[in-house]
């Protein structure tokens, strides 16, 4: 702290809380002067990330997640439906995203957050994405397409019995503290979700439905005895940074996020291709050039990112 | 909220300190009561219940809208329906079974206040008493042959109905209390007032069948426990004003 | 309910639903049936809570009994709303929502507006209203999961969380519940014996004034079984709050250092 005080002017007969809270802007330059920012870390370095699975016990998946104080409960629950004629052999995912009262000052009861649709929306935009169109014209154009193009998760995986009960995969992520990068927390959850997830035995009663069995019980009639487990290919990971005149930092506190007001979201997927960016409006114009170096900060977190959810895995398979 | 002087709310107090109230009852008192039943043409059964200013209506069948605030309903729905597996109900819920397991009526109770002047909930009990007493339920016969699977088809008759048995239905007891002392039926200056209360439903066999303390301050144990013996007490003589009230308003709707 | 199932026709659960019949050892009396988690009936789950949960709020709590997970953020005191008239008291402004997958059946956790009131009332008797003039203090509540004794849990949890806060109180809340199955009284009951029982009492207390705040009693009681009831609770709250405090007084010494 001891150098904001340094610069001579004002700043020198406040206390820095105080200054902190006068003039942001001011105390946030004096800090990127000296290439650190105000909780002592370098400017590309994003917070301390945990993992850990199987938070809740009635989900069929569940993943904690906090980076930094910011903090992300993602939970998986699985149910039966009928899927539609167009694609008889596919299962749907529903993803929703809550800001609950609890997690910061700013949501009141009965008045959604902004920020609740908008990450909503990213998160299917990021988990969701498949394409079907290019389906069928030939099995090499196909395994092509499949490998480039699909998704983090193959909907196909989520049939049961072709043309009559397919998964319905709700996904559900509550924001319990909100401190920034709410996006990258939420998406690390939601995947460390997905590779907790344990999909349930279920086997078909006299009424055509479809129920829970045990697996010890040894009962014949099982109808997804491989399928326990979804595979991830192409797992996508996410950095925000905030720009600032020629800084870049990133993973922001909510307080960076206010009060630079122009933000970078990369996702990137392990096959280092670039998933999804977004950059909403703010005041300073990225540079090519300053979104490449977004990228390449990305391209640095998505391999720390992957060791703490693999770390996160393994743990669990030692339990 | 009303607008009471501070003199005003001396004197409210000061009167059931001494056991006489503004409007000349002792503590354990109530208004004058009337019953009306069979107001509603439209509904299997209905009622009217005024105690004092305060008057209410309650109906039985068809959904209605949201007039009662669901702090009302739920402190109705609590004292009426008893626990989850059915015990200590007010209903009889196997009376409303048409063929087990298969069909059953669906009964769908709607409170309605006219002008409050405090004790609502206990008017509104009162009120769902009475309408439930003046409840036919048409008799369902089931068209022979159906008995596999399926929908069975019933057949509802017009003019026979089965009239449900209600003396198991509870009435609410709220004791208000105000300074050191309680009272019941409360008129919404007294309400004002209160410290604390607590609403128990007491059915005729004097079990408690429901209890919710509303608002305030803490209360000792053993006060509430009091208050339990006197909320017997009271019910007791509400029951019998009730039923002879009830009596008397079919008597009337018969009559005419 | 019908409403309830005819607004997602599209999905169910293929987890088995909950027996409509009761199983018949929570009927017969006379066999000494355990419960579900072993417990005896007078004997409570292990009780965990923690302080400073939600750092974005002014005091927080989380609280697990068992599989029932709840945290409590506590935010002000902080302006009234503009719409609110002049109040020379605090207002205290209460909420408790529940997860999608709080409960066993996706999205079934929705009695919170009775939750809400419920946890208003059982809170209001215990602050000191009066430090806070013109402003409101929000207790907002999320049940990550329920287990059973959920308002009871967010209760106790509630008022750790207005301790962390700093909002003047005279005493801990603390809330227990027991549910009647048959003849006998069962504390703290889980989920599984909330959905059989044929009553439930929950007192909230203040244990060091001795005083109720709130109680709620459903099913059919004699008085000397509301006599015992209300016993058993406050006994045990009066153990919790001993929980409570040390949870508190650990906070408190560890921000010291």
């Amino acid at each position: 702290m001891g150098h904001s005080n340094a610069s001579g002017d004002l700043s020198s007969e406040m206390e820095v809380d105080a200054f902190r809270r006068l003039f942001p802007l001011r105390f946030y330059e004096h800090h990127l002067a000296e290439s650190i920012r105000p909780d002592g870390r370098a400017l590309g370095k994003a917070r301390d990330t945990t993992i850990e699975l199987g938070a809740v016990a009635s989900a069929d998946g569940s993943a904690l997640a906090k980076i930094g104080l910011t903090t992300m409960l993602a939970a998986i629950k699985m149910e039966v439906m009928t899927p539609s004629k167009e694609s008889p052999d596919e299962g749907c995912i529903a993803i929703d995203f809550h800001m609950p009262p609890i997690c910061s000052p700013l949501v009141r009861p009965g008045r959604p957050a902004e920020a609740e649709p908008v990450v909503s929306k990213q998160l299917a935009d990021t988990i969701l994405r498949h394409v079907k169109h290019f389906y069928g014209h030939s099995l090499l154009l196909d395994y092509f397409f499949k490998v480039l193009y699909s998704g983090m998760i193959d909907l196909k995986d989520l049939s049961l019995v072709s043309g009559k009960a397919a998964w319905m995969v709700y996904l559900d992520i509550y924001c319990l503290d909100a401190d920034g990068s709410l996006f990258d927390a939420a998406l690390l959850s939601a995947i460390a979700a997905f590779s907790h997830l344990q999909i349930p035995v279920v086997s078909m009663n006299d009424d055509g439905k479809l129920i829970v069995v045990s697996e010890e019980n040894g009962e014949k009639d099982i109808v997804n005895k491989e399928k326990r487990k979804l595979s991830l290919n192409r797992i996508p990971f996410s950095l925000t940074c905030v720009l600032h005149k020629n800084y870049i930092l990133a993973d922001p506190t909510a307080e960076e996020e206010t009060i630079f007001e122009t933000l970078v979201t990369v996702v990137l997927d392990t096959f280092d291709q670039l998933v999804y960016l977004y950059k909403p409006g703010g005041l300073v114009l990225a540079f090519t050039s300053s979104v490449q170096d977004c990228i390449a900060l990305t391209r640095q977190r998505l391999k720390e990112l992957q060791k703490i959810l693999d770390e996160s895995v393994s743990g669990m398979e030692v339990d | 909220m009303l607008g009471l002087s501070l003199g005003e709310k001396q004197f409210i107090k000061g009167g059931i300190a001494q056991d006489l109230r503004s409007d000349g009852r002792k503590r354990l008192t109530y208004r004058p009561i009337s019953v009306e039943t069979g107001i509603i043409p439209q509904a299997s059964g209905s009622a009217r219940v005024r105690m004092g200013a305060t008057e209410v209506i309650a109906s039985v069948k068809g959904r209605g809208g949201e007039e009662l605030s669901t702090e009302l309903s739920v402190a109705l729905q609590r004292c009426l329906l008893g626990g989850k597996s059915g015990a200590g109900a007010a209903i009889d819920l196997s009376s409303l079974v048409v063929i087990e397991g298969k069909i059953c009526w669906d009964l769908y109770i709607d409170g309605l206040v006219v002008s409050s002047d405090g004790n609502l909930l206990d008017a509104l009990g009162a009120a769902i008493k009475a309408a439930l007493s003046n409840t036919g339920i048409p008799r369902a016969n089931v068209a022979s042959g159906a008995s596999g699977d399926g929908q069975p088809e019933v057949d509802i008759s017009d003019e026979e109905f089965l009239q449900f048995d209600t003396s198991g239905v509870p009435v609410i007891v709220t004791l208000t209390k105000v300074g050191k002392h309680y009272i019941v039926d409360a008129t919404a200056e007294e309400e004002s007032q209160m410290s604390s209360a607590v609403s128990i439903s007491v059915n005729r066999q004097g079990h408690i069948c429901g209890l919710t303390k509303r608002g305030g301050a803490g209360l000792d144990p053993s006060i509430i426990l009091d208050m339990i013996s006197v909320a017997k007490h009271v019910s007791e003589q509400l029951i019998n004003k009730l039923d002879s009230e009830i009596a008397a308003a079919e008597a009337d709707e018969e009559e005419s | 309910m019908a409403a309830k199932a005819a607004s997602t026709p599209t999905t169910y659960s293929p987890s088995p639903t909950t027996q409509k019949t009761k199983p018949s050892f929570f009927k017969n009396d006379n066999v000494d049936w355990v419960r579900p988690d072993g417990r005896g009936f007078h004997q409570c789950r292990p009780a965990f809570f923690r302080t400073g949960a939600v750092n974005a709020a002014a005091g927080s709590a989380y609280a697990e009994f068992g599989n029932t997970k709840v945290i409590v953020s506590v935010f002000g005191p902080r302006e009234s709303k503009k719409a609110m008239m002049y109040s020379d008291i605090g207002r205290l402004n209460c909420n408790v929502t529940f997860t999608t997958f709080a409960t066993p059946v996706r999205g079934q956790g929705s009695d919170d507006k009775d939750f809400s009131s419920m946890l208003h009332k059982a809170l209001e008797g215990a602050i000191m209203l009066e430090t806070f003039p013109k402003t409101t203090v929000d207790v907002f509540a999320l049940v990550l999961e329920s287990g059973g004794s959920d308002l009871p849990v967010v209760i106790s949890c509630a008022s750790v969380a207005l301790a962390d806060a700093g909002i003047m109180m005279y005493d801990l809340v603390t809330s227990v519940s027991v549910s009647c199955l048959g003849k006998n009284l069962v504390i703290d009951p889980v989920l599984e014996e909330e959905s059989y029982q044929d009553g439930s009492l929950m007192l909230s207390c203040m244990p060091s004034k001795y005083e109720v705040t709130q109680l709620t009693i459903t099913g059919e009681w004699s008085t000397a079984k509301i006599n015992e009831g209300m016993q058993l609770c406050l006994d045990a709250c009066s153990k919790l709050a001993k929980i409570m405090r040390s949870c508190l007084k650990e906070a408190a010494s560890a921000s010291e250092d």
